[in-house]
């Protein structure tokens, strides 16, 4: 089952009226939603106002959802019309003019921006995730962390992964949850700690 | 349980077991945080600089206000029906024209072309002498050859049944 099945399968449930597997689809893309967003509404807290929008808009839409096109395709262009409209509300240009696709949004970099814009505490408890994770991915033995690498940035099947890596796919799949679950064991503190945050 | 999770992320789970799973984090909220988490640690290693506070508990709120959506209820069925549909037209037309083409060369017509080849062979026809010269110099360009090209690096042999067959020496016996 691909991941884009799964998120027909996701989509499916929520057209049946199971709400909470829209939860399940809010967790998987709310970052990379937020991160869209934020190119063109640059306000941190607004962002976040219009990201929450656009997963409402979308969750109103979805019995319209026929599976044509993958689901974040069609969120990324409620997402954009939603922060466009957000602009248009508030008489503000978008930052751009031209369009650009799905794709493109993914290696657009503007963490500069907003680093600037981002309130000390926000950025805090950003630092404070990302170190974690990165620390604790620096302690896992080598062949946990490049399972996960090679997953997580690579974006590898497990099927090539076992390939590059030599072994069975039976222990990539291993691998990969052992290392995600190291990971996850240091940072649920840091989550629990910081809940009314809702990290 | 963790580790399916881990693998229905990846994409690499079955169809089945993914229901299954699907069905168990539903129901159990601990199952969703590590959906949450694992998916947090991912986004984290692809873009660490974009890493804010979680909307799934906002959205969640606001979406208890929402009117639960269904979907007109034959629309996936017909969405799948449709596919079915026009899979198994399109099945069925390849079918049509392999059939129709193998109508077309009925096991009846193939033997009776080949009894009239056979029939038309044992005719033979006188041909002018002087033409024969003519039809060795051309018989390369003739397209009723499979040889075209290559026909004049055969030599050819004449035979004249007019002649008589040389005789066994009777001294030989």
């Amino acid at each position: 089952m691909t991941d884009r099945e799964v998120d027909q399968q996701l989509v499916e449930r929520v057209q049946r009226g199971d709400k909470h597997a829209f939860d399940l689809l809010v967790s998987k893309y709310q970052r990379k939603l937020g991160r869209l967003i934020s190119r063109f509404v640059r306000d941190p807290a607004e962002a976040e106002d219009v990201t929450q929008d656009a997963f409402i808009k979308a969750y109103r839409a979805l019995p319209g959802f026929r599976g044509e096109s993958a689901f974040y395709t069609w969120l990324y262009r409620i997402g954009i019309n939603t922060a466009k409209n957000h602009l248009l509300a508030n008489k503000r240009r978008a930052p751009t003019s031209t369009p650009f696709d799905a794709e493109e949004s993914e290696s657009f970099e503007e963490a500069s921006l907003l680093r600037e814009v981002n309130t000390p505490e926000n950025e805090l408890m950003s630092k404070q995730v990302v170190d974690v994770v990165q620390a604790s991915l620096q302690q896992l033995p080598e062949d946990l962390r490049s399972a996960l690498m090679l997953r997580e940035i690579e974006g590898l099947s497990y099927e090539e992964i076992a390939s590059v890596m030599n072994c069975p796919i039976g222990t990539v799949r291993s691998r990969i949850f052992r290392a995600r679950e190291a990971v996850a064991e240091n940072l649920r503190p840091l989550l629990e700690t910081s809940k009314g945050k809702r990290w | 349980m963790k580790q399916k999770i881990s693998v229905l992320m990846d994409g690499e789970l079955f169809e089945d077991e993914a229901a299954s799973l699907l069905d168990h984090i539903k129901r159990g909220s601990d199952v969703h945080k590590d959906w949450e988490v694992y998916h947090l640690i991912g986004d984290v290693l692809r873009q660490p600089d974009h890493i804010h506070c979680s909307l799934s508990a906002k959205v969640r709120e606001r979406l208890q206000d929402e009117p639960t959506v269904l979907a007109p209820r034959g629309r996936a069925v017909k969405q799948r029906m449709r596919t079915f549909a026009l899979s198994a037209a399109a099945s069925l037309s390849a079918v049509g024209v392999v059939a129709w083409m193998s109508l077309q060369i009925s096991p009846e017509v193939a033997p009776q072309m080949a009894m009239q080849q056979t029939a038309l062979r044992p005719v033979s026809m006188q041909i002018p002498a002087n033409s024969n010269d003519y039809l060795i110099a051309h018989q390369e360009f003739s397209p009723s050859t499979d040889m075209n090209g290559s026909a004049s690096y055969i030599s050819t042999v004449s035979y004249s049944r007019d002649e008589a067959p040389v005789k066994n020496n009777p001294d030989e016996k």
